[in-house]
């Protein structure tokens, strides 16, 4: 019972995280960050 | 402890004095980041002496990784950190996201000194107040509510450090020989673009209670793998271990200065916690002064150029602190700081985080259901080793052959210790290091 209240809390854990518009920003910056690096390096 | 709120009717005064006694640490905060974050940028002129741009960031990164984990443990212990994260734990995402921006713009800006020099590539880089008043608007209630005077400080704050930034991109284009400054400017304004945008996970953080103690202690694992990851592809294995080989007679200074580096970005967590992001990125940036102050008294760095590049370096440095200073001074009113509670409980509905830990953490206080913090034998343990590993490298250490004037190093150094005394205990009085 608790081994799956763990796994639900963490599926809802990725899902917040993963619908939330605050994560992909950062993302999408970081990628274009490593590509000027790669550009410039 | 008891939570309180700052403008609750009950204790509307007491309240209102604890927002502005917040609000000056918050400020003071800011200015000491950018005394540290300025000083921690010096060791980089290493790059000047043939060792490579990754090497030097991923050294750098493995003296941050020492700072954020022994700091942590010397101040409050892990067993805060190790509470927080069970109350939040969805922030280690973002707290290692955060890191892996970190590296990869850290690594940008030796790309950018070396191209187009650090008095010039510093004010380019602090760009990121830009984005992060941005940021701070768009997701985190910022400057919402906030009156036309505020607005005004903040906007004409931002248009001075654009004019500013504008003028030292032309000094560069003009004084530069190096047909790659074109290069050294996009990295400095990509590195800009990721430390803006690295904000977005700062204000998270703080908005849904975490200690700042706490949140850069996961940030380093994604500076330390991002850091890594870059050094082993662009260098490769074999080759990055005789880089660090045949430089181990400067990695200590490199350490050291991400050693000081975590302590300025310690204090720019905290100004980013009590007056935002919008506010405490650009106080922050005045590290752009105390870059020019070690470029300049220390290393030399203007010697011999045209008057018309010394003036463009200095009036667009000028124009950008003025721009800075305006925006800090637009301090965030009570009708604000309501909108900022109101993103507050937005977090804590979506992660499912206590209202009253949010509450108490965003007024700098433990909440009443906290069990105070205490340090333990593997703190010390920590401690000492982070502490071992420096003095190893420091015994191995030679003083880099490259000219400096030692009377302005030593008097900076001297401030940059007393900024730190001042706001130090400031915050250790006010907040405990919450």
């Amino acid at each position: 019972m608790v081994a799956e209240q763990t796994k639900s809390g963490a599926k809802s854990l990725a899902a917040n995280v993963l619908t939330d518009v605050h994560f992909w920003v950062p993302v999408a910056v970081l990628i274009g960050g490593l590509l000027l690096l790669r550009l410039v390096s | 402890m008891r939570s309180t709120s700052p403008d609750s009717d009950a204790s509307q005064s007491p309240g209102i004095a604890r927002a502005r006694s917040l609000q000056i640490l918050g400020i003071l905060s800011g200015f000491t980041a950018g005394a540290w974050l300025g000083a921690a940028e010096a060791p980089t002129k290493l790059v000047t002496i043939g060792i490579s741009p990754v090497v030097i960031s991923l050294v750098m990164v493995v003296g941050v990784f020492l700072a954020r984990w022994s700091l942590p443990a010397l101040i409050l212990g892990t067993s805060s950190v190790r509470a927080d994260v069970q109350r939040a734990p969805h922030l280690i995402v973002w707290a290692v996201l955060a890191g892996c921006m970190w590296a990869t713009a850290n690594t940008l800006t030796i790309f950018a000194i070396r191209e187009i020099g650090l008095s010039i590539a510093f004010p380019l880089w602090n760009s990121n107040s830009l984005l992060g008043i941005f940021w701070g608007f768009l997701f985190f209630n910022e400057l919402r509510q906030a009156g036309w005077r505020r607005w005004s400080g903040v906007l004409g704050g931002a248009l001075a450090m654009c004019i500013g930034a504008a003028i030292l991109a032309a000094a560069t284009t003009s004084q530069s020989s190096n047909a790659h400054s074109m290069n050294g400017v996009w990295a400095a304004l990509g590195a800009g673009a990721l430390w803006g945008t690295m904000y977005i996970p700062y204000r998270k953080a703080y908005l849904t209670g975490m200690n700042p103690l706490s949140f850069i202690t996961f940030f380093t694992f994604g500076e330390l793998g991002m850091m890594a990851i870059l050094a082993i592809g662009y260098t490769g294995f074999g080759p990055l271990r005789q880089q660090l080989f045949n430089a181990r007679g400067v990695l200590f200074w490199l350490m050291l200065g991400g050693f000081i580096w975590v302590i300025g970005d310690l204090f720019q967590q905290y100004a980013a916690k009590y007056i935002g992001i919008s506010r405490g990125i650009p106080l922050s940036n005045t590290n752009q002064l105390w870059g020019l102050l070690w470029g300049i008294l220390v290393f030399g760095e203007l010697q011999g150029r045209a008057n018309i590049t010394y003036w463009q370096v200095i009036g667009g440095s000028l124009l950008m602190a003025l721009g800075a200073g305006a925006i800090a001074l637009s301090s965030a009113n009570r009708d604000e700081r309501s909108r900022w509670k109101e993103a507050a409980q937005r977090e804590g509905e979506r992660y499912g985080v206590s209202s009253d830990y949010v509450q108490a953490r965003m007024d700098g206080r433990q909440a009443a259901s906290e069990a105070a913090p205490r340090r333990s034998a593997s703190d010390w343990i920590l401690v000492a080793g982070a502490t071992a590993i420096l003095l190893g490298f420091a015994s191995i250490a030679r003083v880099p052959e490259f000219s400096f004037h030692r009377a302005p190093a030593l008097a900076l150094t001297a401030a940059v210790l007393v900024l730190l005394g001042i706001t130090g205990l400031r915050l250790w009085r006010t907040t405990r290091f919450q």
